[in-house]
C-alpha cells in the first residue's frame, strides 16, 4: 500500500461526508436522519458530517418511494457527487414502495432501477442508531484503499 | 412605481436547511424580494386516489403515512370521521389518552419545528439543545405507543395500549424535564440579541393578510387570529383549553407561539393524568356506512377529513385538507414580501413551519 493511499485511508476514516436526498417520502426517515445529529446520538463523533450539498457529499441517503418529479433529477444528483461514493436507502420506501406501492399511486419503486444503491435499512422508519451503524459498516467497504482497488 | 428585477433567484429543491424538497422562486431588487412564488410537486405521492375503495383498517394505516412529523393527529382524526360515521363511543379514559398521545406528538413536532428555525438563523446551539429535548417527548411516545413515529395508537372505539401507572410517573417526570429546559431555552431565545435581530419584524404577517390568506395554526395565532380546531373537540373542552395568541406578527412572534404552546401542551398533558378515569381503553363498535367530515388541531393547523363508508366499512371517497397549504399561501405571498434578504428568505419560509409531505401526499 502505498504512502498516499494510507494517508487518504486514515483522513477518509474519520470524515465522511453526507447528503440526503427525499425522493417522495413522508417525512418520518427525513427526521429520524435529523434525530441523527442530536446529541443523544451524535453523528458528529463518527466523523460524519450532514451538510446536504451533492458536490461535497461522500454518501448520499435517500428516503421515499421515488415519485415521478425525481425521474431525471436524481440521477444527475448522482452524478455531482464526487467519486468514491455510495448511496444508502433508508426505509421500506425506496426498497418496495411500501404501503404506496399501490395501482394508481405516482410512485416508481425501487430507487435502485434508477441509481446503483449500496446498502438499504428497512424499517418504517428504523431507528437513527440502524442508520448510523449501516453508515459506519458501508464506509470502510467503498473508501478504504479505493484508488488501489482500481 | 415601475417593479424593476434585478434577479431572479431560486431556493431549493435540495437546500440545507429545507426537511423536504421545495423550491422558492424570488423575484429580487438588490437583496430585496419583491415577490416570491413555491413550487411544490416534488412528494407527491397520490395517497388519497390508493385510499379509495380500501378498508378502513387499510386506510388507517395509509392515513398515517401522509406525514411522518404529524402521524397521530392524521391517524386521530380519520379515526374519529369514521367513529362519528358509525356513531362508535369511545370510552372516557381512551378519550383521555388519546389527548395524551396526541399532545406529546404535538410538543415534538413543535420542537422541532423550532429547531429547523434556529438551524436557520444558524443558533446551532440552541438547535441542538432543542432537538435533544425532543427526544425525550419521543421516548414518552415510545413508552406509550411502543413506536416512535409511526404509532397507530388510535384505533376505533378506543386506543391500543393502556398507561401504566409506572408509565404515568415517568411520563410525569419527563413533562417536568422539558418544562424545565424549555423554560431555559425560551429564556436563551427571548434574551439572544442576535436572534432578535434575524427575527423581530422579519417576515411580517397581518391580521389582514392572515384573514386574506386563511392562514391557520401558529402561524394564524402568532397573527393575532383565535383559530383552534380544539376548542371544538369534546375532550379538550373539559379539559378547559383556551388557545394562545399573540399579536407581533413576525417570525419571532411565531416560534415564541410554538414555545408557549408547548408549555400549554405539557399542562394539558399533567391534567389529563391526574384526571384520568378508571375503566376500559376500548369498546366496541362495526363500521358502517355513512359521510362525515371532521376537523382537528395538527401542529400546524387545522386538518379536515372528508370521508364516506359503504356498508362494509370500505371507504368509497375521502377528500383530506392538510394545514400547510394554506400557511405555504401566506409565506409566499405576505410574508415574502419586502423581506430584507436572501437569508431572511428560507428562515421565514422555515418559520411558517411548512409540510410539505402533507401537502402533496
Amino acid at each position: 500500500m502505498g504512502i498516499i493511499q494510507s494517508i487518504k485511508n486514515k483522513v477518509r476514516q474519520r470524515s465522511i461526508h453526507v447528503c440526503y436526498v427525499n425522493v417522495g417520502s413522508c417525512n418520518g426517515c427525513d427526521i429520524e436522519i435529523l434525530a441523527c445529529l442530536s446529541p443523544r446520538y451524535d453523528i458528529e463523533q463518527y466523523g460524519i458530517y450532514v451538510h446536504n450539498n451533492p458536490r461535497e457529499a461522500d454518501i448520499l441517503l435517500i428516503t421515499g418511494a421515488f415519485c415521478e418529479q425525481w425521474e431525471d433529477k436524481l440521477a444527475d444528483l448522482w452524478e455531482m457527487i464526487p467519486e468514491p461514493k455510495a448511496a444508502i436507502t433508508i426505509g421500506n420506501c425506496p426498497v418496495s414502495g411500501c404501503t404506496f406501492n399501490r395501482r394508481g399511486s405516482f410512485v416508481n419503486p425501487p430507487v435502485s432501477k434508477h441509481i446503483p444503491v449500496a446498502a438499504s435499512i428497512p424499517g418504517c422508519p428504523p431507528r437513527p442508531t440502524e442508520i448510523i451503524e449501516t453508515i459506519l459498516q458501508l464506509a470502510p467497504l467503498v473508501f478504504k484503499d479505493y484508488e488501489e482497488k482500481k | 412605481m415601475k417593479k424593476t428585477v434585478d434577479v431572479s433567484l431560486p431556493i431549493g429543491p435540495v437546500h440545507p436547511c429545507f426537511k423536504e424538497p421545495a423550491r422558492i422562486k424570488c423575484e429580487t431588487a438588490g437583496e430585496r424580494v419583491l415577490s416570491a412564488e413555491v413550487e411544490l410537486g416534488y412528494v407527491k405521492k397520490g395517497i388519497e386516489r390508493i385510499m379509495v375503495g380500501r378498508p378502513w383498517q387499510e386506510v388507517m394505516f395509509l392515513a398515517e403515512r401522509i406525514c411522518g412529523i404529524c402521524s397521530v393527529i392524521h391517524n386521530m382524526v380519520f379515526i374519529e370521521t369514521v367513529e362519528r360515521i358509525s356513531n362508535i363511543d369511545v370510552p372516557q379514559r381512551a378519550a383521555y389518552l388519546r389527548v395524551i398521545v396526541n399532545e406529546l406528538d404535538r410538543i415534538q413536532s413543535h420542537l422541532l419545528a423550532n429547531y429547523s428555525y434556529c438551524y436557520t438563523i444558524e443558533h446551532e446551539t440552541l438547535a441542538m439543545y432543542l432537538i435533544n429535548l425532543r427526544e425525550t417527548a419521543l421516548d414518552q411516545l415510545e413508552l406509550i405507543t411502543g413506536a416512535r413515529i409511526t404509532c397507530a395508537y388510535i384505533i376505533p372505539g378506543g386506543v391500543r395500549f393502556d398507561l401504566k401507572q409506572e408509565d404515568s410517573l415517568k411520563l410525569s417526570s419527563a413533562m417536568d424535564k422539558i418544562e424545565e429546559d424549555l423554560s431555559r431555552f425560551t429564556a436563551i431565545f427571548e434574551g439572544g440579541p442576535m436572534i432578535s435581530l434575524r427575527s423581530k419584524d422579519v417576515g411580517i404577517l397581518t391580521r389582514d393578510d392572515a384573514i386574506v390568506s386563511h392562514a391557520v395554526g401558529p402561524t394564524a395565532r402568532a397573527s393575532g387570529l383565535n383559530a383552534d380546531q380544539r376548542t371544538n373537540h369534546p375532550t379538550y373542552q373539559k379539559l378547559g383549553f383556551k388557545p394562545v395568541v399573540m399579536n407581533s406578527c413576525d417570525n419571532y412572534a411565531r416560534v415564541m407561539m410554538r414555545f408557549k404552546e408547548v408549555f400549554q401542551s405539557i399542562e394539558l398533558i399533567r391534567k389529563c393524568i391526574k384526571e384520568l378515569p378508571e375503566g376500559v381503553i376500548r369498546g366496541g363498535g362495526v363500521v358502517g356506512e355513512g359521510e362525515f367530515t371532521w376537523i382537528g388541531e395538527a401542529p400546524r393547523g387545522e386538518l379536515t377529513y372528508h370521508v364516506k363508508t359503504d356498508k362494509y366499512g370500505r371507504v368509497i371517497e375521502i377528500g383530506i385538507q392538510t394545514p400547510s397549504i394554506m400557511n405555504i399561501e401566506a409565506c409566499a405571498h405576505h410574508m415574502l414580501k419586502g423581506v430584507d434578504s436572501a437569508a431572511d428568505v428560507t428562515s421565514t419560509f422555515i418559520s411558517s413551519d411548512p409540510c410539505i409531505a402533507c401537502n402533496e401526499r
